[in-house]
């Protein structure tokens, strides 16, 4: 990836390179979610696969989901590509 | 003068770009990172980004914790503050009220 011209890289490209891969989606609020990301479209609404969901204020109580889900990008703050749930330091 | 019918920022982005920038987000979030790509849309890719993690119990105060989450994506609709760090440092509280009122 650093071997890109960053002035070609879009933020959108990354994300499009998470395509099948576990990707963390924090949102505005104190929600997370992380799973498998089969696609999204220019709103950045997603679709997501095999979902865990994390509250953040009452310390991460967890709501987990399968299949498939459509994530409404409107509050979509933050992409973290790889998950990594556990590092809440 | 911006008065070009073309749609520019008015902050160039590029000269932020592989240097230390602070994000605030609506919402309230707060991330730093090294910003190294950016869109029109104000998108951002930061590298080795750092969160600040609100008090649980007050959403408006930040506590001391961090959370790093390395390389992310900053939505562009979500972004509502862009600063360097370079320059930037933490003062004490010049609003805190004495405690005998």
């Amino acid at each position: 990836m650093a071997s890109n011209n960053p002035s070609q890289l879009l933020p959108s490209e990354l994300i499009d390179r998470c395509i099948g891969s576990k990707i963390r989606v924090i949102m505005k609020g104190d929600k997370e979610l992380v799973g498998v990301l089969k696609g999204f479209d220019v709103y950045v609404n997603m679709v997501l696969e095999d979902v865990t969901e994390y509250e953040i204020t009452a310390e991460g109580s967890r709501v987990t989901k399968l299949d498939q889900i459509l994530l409404n990008g409107n509050n979509i703050a933050i992409l973290v590509p790889g998950g990594a749930p556990e590092d809440v330091e | 003068m911006l008065q070009s019918g073309r749609k520019e920022t008015v902050l160039d982005l590029a000269k932020f770009v592989d240097k230390g920038v602070q994000v605030k987000l609506t919402g309230g979030g707060q991330v730093t990172g090294t910003l190294k790509v950016y869109d029109q849309l104000l998108n951002l890719v930061l590298d080795g980004a750092v969160e600040s993690v609100r008090d649980h119990d007050d959403p408006l105060k930040t506590s001391d914790q961090t959370r790093v989450l390395g390389l992310i994506v900053c939505r562009g609709t979500a972004v509502m503050l862009v600063s360097p760090t370079d320059g930037t440092e933490e003062i004490a509280n010049p609003f805190v009220q004495p405690e005998a009122v």
